[in-house]
């Protein structure tokens, strides 16, 4: 069935978002003992605010369609118990299309962000890394977490209980 | 419609929007982004959107966030926070509530090393919660301490609220860091003591453990001696210029990491679980910052602040007056906005007035960072408690406020002996 | 109709009063009030000084200031005043700017109207304890860069170039993170830094920072006629000249309060121990104009 089908290309799209997101991680951690260990020696790692940087966009988005799955934003759960269940599942299939949407708003003026970076040539300081990579990654990462938000408002609407659901 | 009515119902949409379970962050930023539209039109909104997000994304102050969490993450995973929580439990267990009473030494610490309150209810949510519970201690209690214990570190040095605050106000950074010092360890006594007076009149919060031998201690404190060993070299770091604050973030974790490779209590597998499960958290917290930056440019452009504190001041209370009305103006902000941009939005205006009435700035600046403070743990918008709450889901947010309740209290009672006796934070720096 | 000024740093800001204020009178008595100039201070429309060109673009502000070093491959040309020995020291930089801006740096600015081009006073170095006579005093020694030309400046010195933000370079310089700072004196008094510094040394020609004003094209071509004619008789050299001299007022201030101050001790190079740090220098000015093609801009800002 092709909703199958969309699900289990999110799901790899999701799983490799955040392979990507966790190697970035692990990068700057050695890019920060590389430059503390090489600065107190005379040699810090060149353009290390650079990489520190740019990596730490791939780590922020990179998890961002996991936490999504997994429940992981946060909500103000006080009244969740006196609504009803029905009312419960209207707010989370609402919730759930307020966020692609916003993910979608986000990738979208990212995206002509990046062409204005582009037009303007910016780059980081001392490495030249262009701001434009980074800024097209965090449009796909968006694009990604959208998709899953969708899938999951379709779910709900359909019937299914949300896997995880905050 | 003035630009004033659209930001008060903006507001009072969010709160709507919170207490119908949106999440936190798509609630601001859904506010933020439409009332910047209906003020300064879609292209401003639409910008500000793309602007914010990317710039905060790629903030190298902020890589404390994942960080942290990482270190956080890797010290439960190998066992090195159950140790040391073990040594604080062999040590001080005896004493009712002496494990929150040692968590909120803890996250004091964390925080004033770390610059930063939200890294610290991070990190140390991550850990001492799972362990408090272990030894059969309230998830009221111990979230509401570890959401309140990080905000100690705004008032002692290194302070970001402090610089921030000397910046804006052409005040000396020196002895505004020698003015947070007895306020902040006044602060501390305070949460002891809320800490000791709920576990007397609920011992079932904080209960007693058994009594330890010599020998039993030594054993527990032997078993923490890696992780004591990487907070004292972090804080030597940090102390001896070796490595910035934000640096720490980044050694701390490498340190835990190889700790845990060494003494093999850190396999491959845990090992990245650990570093996905830092990057979710790193997500819905930074999603949360994202969305908060959002809100304030709105509240920028409707002139509310300004407006609201321009009336105020009008009606003229006096120099004490005064100072009452301002601080209760930030309280309500707090509710509402963070910290670091509401005296952005405020100080312009009440500085001159606080100058004109005689007020000491050095004095008003350890009441405001106090103020924005309390700010992180008060709802509806309360950024520490969203935090402890990313960490310990299991847990309501209903219950985390109550949790944290007592700690607010205790913090309004050192915030109204701070303004009754200015000497505590003045005399210090008089001695400069 | 209110234009919106969005400036990243605080209402009491040097900015505000040389720059802001003047602009916000022009129109309001231009136009009898029908057009304004509103600050938003504290980048309350969006922190920090590196995406303020952006931002104009974009209309979140109609007119925003920024600092050409920090998106230094959007400038490559005007950062050419940025170096060290670029221009004289008693020579002003907005002339020089405006001199090479028709021919070789408009096209740096696209899609807005350039409203000021100015620089900084000159450079110096402010160090936490060590006195700095000569170079090799510097050797070794960790300094605070803001960019790519002061981090080459300083290698080329035989120190380590460190980049931390300017918010950190307080706590930096008490802990020994960093031993001295390389800017211009105005942070002594902006960034409180008058209370860490132990040693100053000025006289070589260590460059300057520089920066500029933009509107964006949509924003000035909408403006009435009345408005464009009040705003252009500041635009340009006018305004840009008026926010130099108050910047490098303020940091004569700091700096003569840095002399008088017990804990500092102000180093005034000359003559021979100034040619020291500026031959050592000149390599990394030739390295950078050669690698951007900017012999033309040089020309240009020295009037040759
Ligand atoms: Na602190
Ligand atoms: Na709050």
């Amino acid at each position: 069935m092709m909703l199958g089908r969309v699900h289990w290309l999110a799901d790899r799209l999701i799983g490799l978002s955040a392979i990507v997101g966790t190697l970035g991680l692990l990068f700057v951690v050695a890019v920060i003992v590389f430059d503390v260990v090489g600065r107190n020696f005379g040699a810090p790692l060149y353009g290390s605010q650079d990489l520190i940087t740019m990596t730490m966009v791939i780590i922020v988005f990179g998890g961002m369609s996991l936490c999504d799955r997994d429940g992981g934003h946060i909500v103000v759960d006080i009244f969740e118990n006196t609504f009803s269940p029905r009312l419960n599942r209207v707010i989370d299939v609402v919730a759930a299309l307020l966020g692609a949407v916003i993910f979608v708003l986000i990738a979208w003026t990212v995206w002509q962000s990046a062409q204005l970076s582009v037009l303007l040539n910016l780059a980081t300081n001392l490495l030249r890394l262009p701001t434009a990579r980074f800024q097209y990654a965090l449009c796909i990462f968006s694009l990604i977490t959208a998709l899953g938000m969708l899938l999951r408002a379709v779910s709900l609407m359909l019937g299914h209980k949300a896997a995880g659901a905050a | 419609m003035s630009s004033v009515f659209v930001g008060s119902v903006g507001l009072a949409l969010l709160l709507v929007l919170l207490l119908m379970r949106i999440p936190v962050a798509f609630a601001m930023f859904a506010v933020g982004f439409i009332g910047i539209w209906i003020l300064n039109g879609l292209q401003a909104a639409t910008g500000l959107l793309s602007s914010e997000t990317f710039a905060l994304a790629s903030n190298s102050e902020l890589i404390v966030v994942p960080l942290f969490i990482l270190m956080g993450n890797v010290a439960s995973a190998t066992g090195m926070s159950r140790k040391l929580y073990d040594a604080a439990y062999a040590t001080i267990g005896q004493v009712r509530g002496g494990l929150a009473s040692a968590t909120v030494i803890g996250c004091g610490g964390f925080a004033a090393l770390s610059g930063s309150s939200v890294a610290s209810a991070l990190t140390m949510g991550r850990t001492a919660l799972a362990e408090m519970d272990r030894f059969a201690y309230s998830p009221r209690l111990s979230t509401g301490v570890v959401a309140a214990g990080g905000t100690l570190g705004i008032l002692i040095p290194p302070s970001t609220g402090f610089v921030i605050y000397a910046i804006l106000t052409e005040q000396s950074i020196g002895r505004l860091f020698m003015a947070g010092i007895l306020p902040g360890i006044l602060l501390l006594t305070a949460f002891l003591l809320t800490i000791a007076l709920l576990c007397t009149l609920k011992p079932e919060l904080g209960p007693r453990g058994p009594k330890t031998n010599a020998r039993e201690k030594g054993r527990a404190f032997l078993g923490a001696v890696p992780i004591l060993a990487i907070v004292v070299i972090t804080i030597g770091g940090i102390y001896s210029g070796m490595f910035s604050p934000t640096e720490a973030a980044g050694v701390g974790a490498a340190l835990v990491i190889l700790i845990g490779a060494v003494t093999r209590t850190l396999t491959l597998r845990v090992f990245w679980d650990a570093a996905r499960s830092s990057i979710v958290t790193t997500a819905s917290v930074m999603l949360i910052l994202i969305a908060a930056h959002m809100i304030n440019p709105f509240v920028a452009l409707s002139h509310l602040p300004a407006e609201v504190s321009r009336l105020l001041v009008a009606l003229d209370f006096g120099p004490f007056g005064t100072l009452v009305v301002i601080l209760a103006i930030y309280l309500v902000l707090g509710c509402f906005l963070e910290g670091l941009a509401m005296l952005v939005l405020t100080l312009p205006i009440f500085m001159p007035v606080v100058l004109q009435l005689g007020i000491d700035p050095i004095w008003f600046g350890v009441l405001v960072v106090l103020t924005l403070e309390m700010g992180l743990i008060s709802p509806p918008v309360g950024i520490n408690v969203f935090i402890v709450k990313s960490v310990a889901r299991n847990v309501e947010l209903l219950d985390i406020f109550r949790g944290v309740l007592p700690f607010w209290l205790a913090m309004l009672l050192t915030l109204a002996l701070l303004v009754a006796v200015p000497s505590l934070s003045l005399w210090l720096p008089s001695m400069m | 109709n209110e234009l919106k000024y969005a400036n990243w740093a605080s209402p009491m800001h040097t900015i505000v009063a040389a720059q802001v204020d003047p602009l916000a009178k022009a129109l309001d008595e231009g136009t009898g009030g029908e057009t304004t100039l509103r600050s938003y201070n504290g980048g309350e429309l969006g922190a920090g000084p590196a995406d303020q060109f952006v931002r104009v673009l974009q209309g979140t502000a109609d007119m925003g200031w920024g600092v050409h070093g920090y998106t230094s491959s959007q400038f490559p040309k005007s950062l050419v005043l940025e170096l060290p020995g670029a221009l004289p020291l008693d020579q002003p930089g907005y002339a020089a700017l405006w001199r090479a801006f028709p021919d070789e740096l408009a096209q740096e600015y696209p899609r807005t109207e350039v409203i000021a081009l100015w620089a900084s006073e000159p450079n110096i170095l402010m160090m936490r304890d060590k006195e700095v006579h000569s170079p090799a005093d510097l050797k070794g020694l960790k300094m605070r860069v803001a960019g790519s030309i002061s981090a080459e400046a300083m290698e080329a010195l035989g120190a380590t170039p460190v980049q931390i933000p300017m918010t950190q370079v307080y706590n930096g310089l008490q802990t020994g993170l960093i031993d001295g700072v390389i800017s211009g004196a105005s942070v002594l008094s902006d960034f409180k830094l008058n209370e860490v510094v132990g040693s100053i040394t000025s006289g070589p020609n260590f460059g300057r920072l520089t920066f500029y004003t933009v509107m964006s094209q949509g924003a000035y071509d909408g403006l009435s006629d009345e408005a464009r004619a009040a705003l252009d008789t500041l635009k340009g050299e006018e305004i840009s000249r008026m926010t130099e001299e108050a910047w490098v007022a303020t940091a004569d201030e700091a700096l003569e309060a840095a002399r008088q101050a017990d804990g500092i001790t102000v180093l005034d190079l000359e003559g021979d121990e100034a040619q020291a740090f500026n031959d050592a220098l000149a390599s990394v000015t030739d390295a950078y104009v050669a690698e951007v093609g900017g012999e033309a801009a040089l020309a240009a800002i020295r009037g040759e």
